[in-house]
């Protein structure tokens, strides 16, 4: 694995939690620099309580954590984490009869901004800047589900925080939104630290420089979205039939078999690609798990 | 202001010391609304305002008029609430309290309405029972009804903002006590015949409310006021099955207590209220999906 910038703006040490007798994160180490890390797992793998406690909204049983040079184990520093923190939730909840604009104006109060022309103007830079200037007037409830996304990272974006906690942003909307909604995140991590979670690899290979992959509660990957692919080199394959001896197996548009595993002799070995490597790292760790070397 | 007829068919016009204020900055709503308003179509109001000001707060006077004017109209409740002096950032978070809904006062109008009638119907009583028993539960519902991952779809967001979650709860809470206690204390006057004892429910309420809110922090924003309104209802049906006339708890004795608990669960409150500013990792959040707030 690569080297990370330096320094990091975002490390953690050593972060525990558990649900009862499961542990949602297991001694989690991970350190993030500027621009988008795309954070990959299954269901379950423990992404939004990472997610949540890197964003200060619940404490891990064990472990440490710094954003931005601030510690949040302490008052003032967890007050100075919040500051520099823009979160946009899993499931992120409005006030439905609240406009576009109330809304993020409501959250930039949430965030200490309470002289009302700076804060206004705030408001309308971040709605300019998710393209939702037009309808900032709108009720939430009337806005459509791509629209409410967006109001949501504007609402993240209030105040130019440093570190942006981006939880599954593109679930739910169509090819285009979340199309539109790479753009808007791309832009969002210019000069400053995002943490993206996501079920999709397109999401990782179209924005991110590092990526994270996840699986019950442990860091199984942390690299470069390059070297996450290099996993797979060598273990592509394509076949008229699906090769019963593959960890995975599809077909493709063309009608082949696309298998990733270890392929067998006098294979069609093809390119990889970063969902591939993540495959066989997910693929590496339940082999791990049920004590199967792969 | 000063009240003439101008060529624009204005019947009024801004004071000049009004005028300089709000080249300050210093002007607040709602006169800054209505100087807002009003300089957009008065050529005279501007031309004063442009002898009274410098370029360069002239400039950001104009900055400000522009976000004003950008910014929708604030709701029924928001506007009332800066009209009656509440800074209008407060008036905003007020406003995205679930329970300041006119459904949930609706409510807690009619119950009382209810209460009081039933006082009336059944005269030979020494007091109004039901009216005491219920009127205690009322702000106790209403404050826990103003603050949690349960009804609030955008708690998760609160958590994580720099605002300290005490200082929202406070917020939230001295508006819906102010509100429930007012409502009571309208439905008091209607029992005129019982005289101070239709006030007995005074002390119980404070004391429900703050012990339900203090214990919040250790079994959650359901259990604990649930648990406060079981014990209060098992007092009360002891206390009638153990005495003849007036109930332990609207006696002198019962009213002491009542304000000894009260200030008991405050310094409680007080003490632990570094615990409202971060949630449970178990803590199931609400959020708005469509059709309505979850």
């Amino acid at each position: 694995m690569t080297d990370l910038p330096t320094p990091p703006t975002v490390s953690a040490a050593g972060l525990t939690l558990h649900y009862g007798s499961t542990a949602a994160l297991d001694d989690v180490s991970l350190r993030l620099g500027a621009g988008v890390t795309g954070l990959l797992g299954p269901n379950g793998a423990g992404k939004t309580t990472l997610l949540r406690v890197m964003a200060t909204a619940v404490p891990a049983d064990r472990g440490a954590f710094t954003v931005l040079g601030h510690d949040p184990s302490t008052t003032a520093g967890r007050q100075n984490v919040r500051r520099a923190l823009g979160y946009l939730p899993q499931t992120p909840g409005f006030h439905p009869d609240f406009t576009a604009f109330a809304f993020v104006d409501y959250v930039a109060i949430l965030k200490e901004m309470t002289d009302r022309a700076a804060r206004h103007r705030e408001v309308r830079r971040v709605l300019d800047a998710v393209d939702l200037g037009d309808v900032r007037g709108k009720r939430i409830r009337r806005l459509s589900g791509g629209m409410r996304q967006r109001v949501a990272l504007a609402a993240a974006l209030v105040g130019d925080p440093g570190f942006l906690v981006l939880d599954e942003p593109t679930v739910g909307l169509d090819p285009e939104q979340r199309m539109r909604f790479r753009e808007l995140i791309a832009t969002a991590g210019e000069g400053r630290t995002v943490l993206l979670s996501t079920h999709q690899t397109e999401d990782v290979a179209m924005l991110c420089h590092r990526v994270i992959v996840m699986a019950a509660g442990r860091v199984r990957f942390e690299g470069t979205p390059a070297e996450l692919t290099a996993r797979a080199e060598g273990r592509v394959w394509s076949s008229t039939e699906r090769d019963p001896g593959a960890r995975a197996g599809w077909r493709t548009g063309t009608g082949a078999f696309r298998n990733v595993g270890d392929p067998p002799e006098g294979a069609t070995l093809v390119e990889p690609t970063l969902e591939d490597g993540y495959l066989l790292t997910l693929d590496a760790t339940s082999a791990a798990a049920s004590g199967v070397t792969s | 202001m000063s009240d003439t007829i101008g060529p624009s068919g204005l019947t009024w016009h801004v004071a000049e010391d009004d005028l300089r204020a709000y080249v300050r900055g210093e002007l607040a709503p709602p006169m800054l609304w209505s100087a807002d308003t009003h300089l957009v179509s008065c050529e005279r109001c501007r031309a004063v305002l442009a002898e009274v000001s410098d370029p360069v707060s002239l400039d950001e006077g104009w900055e400000r008029l522009d976000a004003e004017l950008d910014a929708p109209r604030a709701g029924f409740l928001e506007s009332l609430l800066v009209r009656c002096g509440v800074a209008d950032h407060t008036a905003r978070l007020l406003a995205a309290t679930p329970v300041l809904r006119l459904s949930w006062l609706g409510a807690v109008v009619a119950v009382l309405v209810m209460t009081v009638a039933a006082a009336h119907t059944v005269p030979t009583m020494s007091s109004p029972s039901l009216f005491l028993a219920l009127a205690p539960l009322l702000p106790l519902a209403g404050v826990a009804l103003s603050y949690g991952p349960a009804l609030d779809p955008t708690y998760e967001m609160a958590v994580v903002a720099p605002l300290h979650g005490f200082r929202l709860l406070l917020i939230r809470t001295v508006a819906v006590l102010a509100i429930g206690l007012g409502l009571n204390g309208v439905a008091t006057l209607a029992l005129p015949s019982y005289g101070l004892r239709a006030l007995a429910w005074l002390l119980p309420a404070l004391a429900l409310t703050a012990t339900g809110l203090a214990l919040t922090p250790r079994l959650g924003p359901v259990l604990a006021p649930g648990l406060v309104a079981g014990v209060w209802v098992a007092v009360l049906v002891i206390a009638e099955a153990r005495t003849e006339g007036t109930l332990a708890p609207y006696t002198v004795a019962g009213q002491g207590v009542a304000a000894v608990v009260a200030a008991f669960a405050i310094g409680l409150l007080y003490l632990g209220r570094d615990r409202f500013d971060s949630t449970s990792a178990h803590t199931p959040f609400a959020g708005f999906q469509d059709g309505g707030a979850a």
